[in-house]
């Protein structure tokens, strides 16, 4: 029953997501469980592979970073994915009373964590940090992740497709603003001496 | 509630919408922009800033009809890495001269504000007519077309200048008369490269002292 | 004589308007993906003085804003200028000079700019001519639409005229200030304003111009039409009489973020950046409007593929709203300005925002115009997953691209040397913009896709005939000047 809710988030997704949607069943709790995974990986794979292979921007020469900034930058994105993750289940928590959703909060806890699901896989790919390989893979996770989203926040919610549809496009919307966000804090950290080494 | 009842009236009437938009649009602007066009520590040239010759500016504005400035900055931004890369950080009354301004929004190449004497002549020659001959991993266009017109033909000089005497200029009767002359059996490519190797050349050192860097 | 009792709304105009929006989109876009591929193959100008990218450049944005949007801006301000004054148009001979006087500025605005015509001034290219040209044309397409709502039957003025109003009357201030120049040929003048104080005022003009045209007329086109797609009224007025006025006050400030850490006083740089952050306020004031007026509307989604564009709008509205304040801080912009993180954030602002709100507008209206369904649903629910992947693809690869650059110039090594030439970043970009490509090429390919659509949906169609509605009396004023005219549609002899 565990093993089989993960592996249904990621082969069978519309049985894991009628599996969510039965507020009694257990599959929330398994999900909650695999929270901290998803959260510490990709921090972890970024530390690693900054530290294996440098970043590399797309310019021949790697950046090397010393093992204080690689630590901080790593708990930096931690942070940042944690945000990210807990105020995605919180908004779609509070966004739900608008599309006629009526579901305790584990049910988006469960929900959100099979959508982000695709992202701990992709990031696997930080360990070879070449910015534009990354970006690749991370575009075909967000594909994955996205259908993910409008494919079974309806199912998981038990609202119409149609009104599914809206709610993802809003929190499309507010993944969006996080991701802007993300790269702006980092640019903001770099500017104040954290990260990277730039002269300004 | 007495805004709501304010809003009414503007949601009826015509004329007020129309004012009161245009006032409400105008304050940024009186603020802002008309203090800068009286602050003269913006129009003043600096000590070595002159206004172009009839090649230079003729250099100019084939550099603006090319579209130079759509991938090239002229402004340097007063950062560590900027000013090492490209030179001492620009400043206002450099530009005292510039009608259009060229600072650029855009460096999908780099910044020539002080490009002036980097580079031969024939180094820029060989590079505007194939940019890949000197810098392989360049995505610049070509401008084989500059080769082949005559300087005098881009533009009638002497309204140019007497047009830019007009808006305050320190052109004077002689510099405008001899302007024609002056680009007699010059072709568009050589008043280019004039014009470049001029760039950034109103800097000098005691404007780091002026400005306590 | 007697034949023109009957009142009917000017919808011909409309209809020609939103064709030459179509062609326009189209030319524009080819113009784009073009300018894409000479990123990659800066050969395929073939030596060309009039391919060449620094002349075609502002053809695409040229294209883009003043004749994709600016058509689509006219034909639906138009449209529902008439319908919320429950009157035709006012001096409707002089919109349609309006409506053909605007395509052929751009006809041969377009055509100046590949001969080098150009003010260099960012969204102001084109020449003194032009200039005079559009100053005129601005000020009759004002006199139509201030002067319709002057004659109109229903005592308020909606909100999405006022907004359509505010572009009309800010873009002509704009336009006047920053155009002011010494001509000195046809196609060549000097811009009164010199160095620093030119970069000042064309910059109060280029930001308010994406503000006031981009944001704000676009905003008067959700106005409208979103209530009228999803059947339901605006979530809040209130709202909306708050944000207008606060983006209208706030927007114009904000234009030196563009010129940070330039020449100009360090006083106005700082105002611009605290006013771009203030503005995130009203910005996103409409878009929670509008993201609850649709959100009671889900079951119209069943069958009107239109409406999924305006929701997708307004994600990536809200997005670009936010992106820009943030890239007004200065620490932020200091490795984002030059970059191809502006080039990002300008298209998730245009392909996210304008043209799907705008693709969504002409889904809903084209057929209405024409009393016929839609020619292919399918083809419009493909468009949009195409112009949802076209965009999101744009964005994240100059995203990407933005940073690395911004990183990498200002990257020095443990010697506190540069670590990496111009030239080495510039080769880097290279696979970034071949991603873009693709994702220009994808969004291309969905907006011919509704061309067709939409002129198949045309095709052979005589504009619908609407009569203005009758006005409940509580709300009338200024009576038809013709009691000839009847509100019901029914022929009265004159």
């Amino acid at each position: 029953m565990t093993q089989l809710t993960l592996i249904n988030a990621l082969l069978k997704p519309h049985l894991a997501f009628k599996e969510i949607a039965q507020v009694d069943s257990n599959a929330a709790k398994i999900l909650q469980k695999i929270v901290p995974l998803l959260l510490l990986a990709p921090p972890i794979f970024v530390w690693l592979g900054s530290g294996l292979f440098g970043w590399r921007m797309g310019a021949d020469e790697a950046l090397f970073l010393d093992n204080t900034s690689r630590v901080i930058i790593s708990f930096c994105y931690f942070i940042a994915l944690s945000l990210g993750f807990f105020s995605t289940v919180f908004i779609a928590h509070w966004m739900g009373v608008t599309y006629g959703a009526d579901k305790p909060l584990k049910v988006y806890f469960a929900l959100i964590t099979v959508v982000y699901f695709p992202f701990l896989i992709g990031s696997i790919a930080h360990i070879y940090p070449n910015a534009f390989f990354n970006l690749l893979v991370l575009l075909l996770t967000l594909i994955w992740c996205m259908t993910l989203l409008y494919k079974g926040l309806p199912v998981a919610l038990e609202i119409p497709p149609e009104r599914g549809m809206l709610m993802s496009s809003s929190l499309v919307a507010w993944l969006l603003v996080g991701a802007v966000s993300l790269l702006g804090i980092s640019v903001g950290l770099w500017t104040i001496g954290i990260g990277p080494a730039i002269a300004v | 509630m007495n805004g709501i009842k304010l809003h009414k009236k503007l949601e009826e009437n015509t004329g007020l919408l129309i004012f009161g938009i245009l006032f409400v649009s105008a304050i940024g602007g009186l603020v802002q922009v008309i203090p800068s066009l009286y602050d003269e520590s913006l129009s003043t040239p600096t000590a070595n800033t002159r206004v172009y010759d009839a090649v230079e500016l003729t250099g100019r504005d084939i550099y603006i009809r090319e579209g130079c400035h759509v991938c090239h900055s002229q402004q340097i931004r007063p950062l560590v890495a900027e000013v090492e890369r490209y030179g001492p950080y620009s400043r206002a009354g450099e530009f005292a001269y510039d009608r259009p301004f060229l600072w650029g929004s855009k460096r999908t190449g780099p910044d020539l504000h002080r490009v002036g004497g980097k580079y031969t002549d024939i180094w820029h020659e060989v590079h505007l007519l194939n940019p890949r001959a000197v810098v392989p991993e360049s995505i610049m266009p070509a401008y084989p077309w500059l080769f082949e017109r005559n300087a005098s033909q881009a533009g009638n000089i002497k309204k140019k200048m007497q047009a830019l005497k007009r808006l305050g200029h320190p052109y004077t009767d002689d510099e405008i008369a001899n302007a024609a002359a002056a680009l007699d059996g010059l072709l568009e490519i050589d008043a280019l490269v004039r014009y470049l190797q001029m760039l950034g050349t109103g800097y000098d050192e005691s404007m780091n002292d002026m400005e306590g860097m | 004589m007697s034949q023109n009792t009957k009142e009917i709304y000017h919808d011909h105009i409309v209809i020609r308007l939103i064709q030459f929006s179509l062609f326009w989109v189209i030319v524009a876009m080819a113009v784009g993906v073009y300018l894409a591929a000479e990123f990659i193959w800066p050969e395929i100008d073939f030596g060309q003085f009039w391919l060449s990218f620094g002349r075609i450049r502002p053809l695409h944005t040229n294209g883009i804003i003043f004749g994709f949007g600016v058509s689509a801006l006219m034909a639906t301000a138009f449209y529902s200028v008439q319908r919320t004054s429950h009157v035709p148009l006012f001096m409707p001979r002089l919109a349609w000079f309006c409506c053909y006087a605007w395509q052929l500025i751009i006809l041969l605005g377009g055509l100046s700019l590949l001969a080098g015509w150009t003010s260099s001034k960012e969204y102001a290219e084109l020449e003194w001519p032009f200039d005079i040209a559009i100053a005129i044309v601005w000020v009759c397409f004002g006199v139509v639409f201030f002067g319709t709502i002057a004659n109109r039957r229903i005592r308020p003025i909606y909100v999405s005229n006022w907004f359509y109003g505010g572009l009309i009357i800010v873009i002509a201030m704009l336009h006047i200030v920053n155009n002011l120049a010494i001509p000195v040929t046809i196609g060549k003048s000097y811009s009164l304003y010199a160095g620093a104080q030119d970069a000042i005022v064309q910059w109060w003009y280029g930001h308010n111009a994406v503000g006031f045209l981009l944001t704000g007329g676009f905003l008067g086109m959700m106005y409208y039409f979103l209530p009228k797609q999803s059947g339901q009224p605006i979530w809040s007025y209130r709202l909306s009489v708050v944000s207008f006025w606060a983006f209208t006050y706030s927007y114009i400030w904000a234009g030196p973020h563009h010129l940070h850490f330039s020449a100009i006083p360090e006083w106005v740089q700082s105002l611009a950046m605290v006013m771009s952050l203030v503005l995130l306020a009203p910005s996103w004031a409409s878009m929670i409007n509008g993201i609850m007026t649709v959100s009671k509307a889900w079951e119209r989604l069943r069958t009107d593929p239109a409406l999924k564009f305006v929701v997708m709008s307004l994600a990536f509205y809200g997005l670009a709203t936010f992106e820009g304040p943030m890239m007004a801080i200065r620490s932020v912009n200091v490795v984002s300005h030059f970059t191809d993180w502006t080039i990002g954030h300008v298209h998730s602002g245009a392909l996210g925002w304008n043209a799907m709100i705008t693709y969504g507008t002409f889904y809903y209206l084209v057929p209405k115009l024409v009393g016929r369904e839609l020619y292919s649903t399918k083809m419009a629910n493909l468009h949009f997953w195409l112009a949802l992947a076209g965009t999101m693809l744009y964005v994240l690869s100059m995203w990407a691209a933005g940073v690395s650059q911004g990183l990498l110039w200002l990257s020095i090594d443990e010697y506190g040397q540069l670590s990496f030439s111009f030239r080495e970043i510039m080769a880097a970009m290279s696979s970034y913009y071949g991603l873009r490509l693709i994702a220009g090429l994808i969004f291309f390919a969905g907006t011919i896709l509704m061309t067709w659509n939409l002129f198949m949906t045309m095709r052979g169609q005589k504009t619908v005939e609407v009569t203005p509605p009758p006005v409940a009396e509580k709300y009338r004023i200024n009576p038809s000047p013709k009691p000839a005219a009847d509100h019901t549609g029914t022929e009265v002899p004159a």
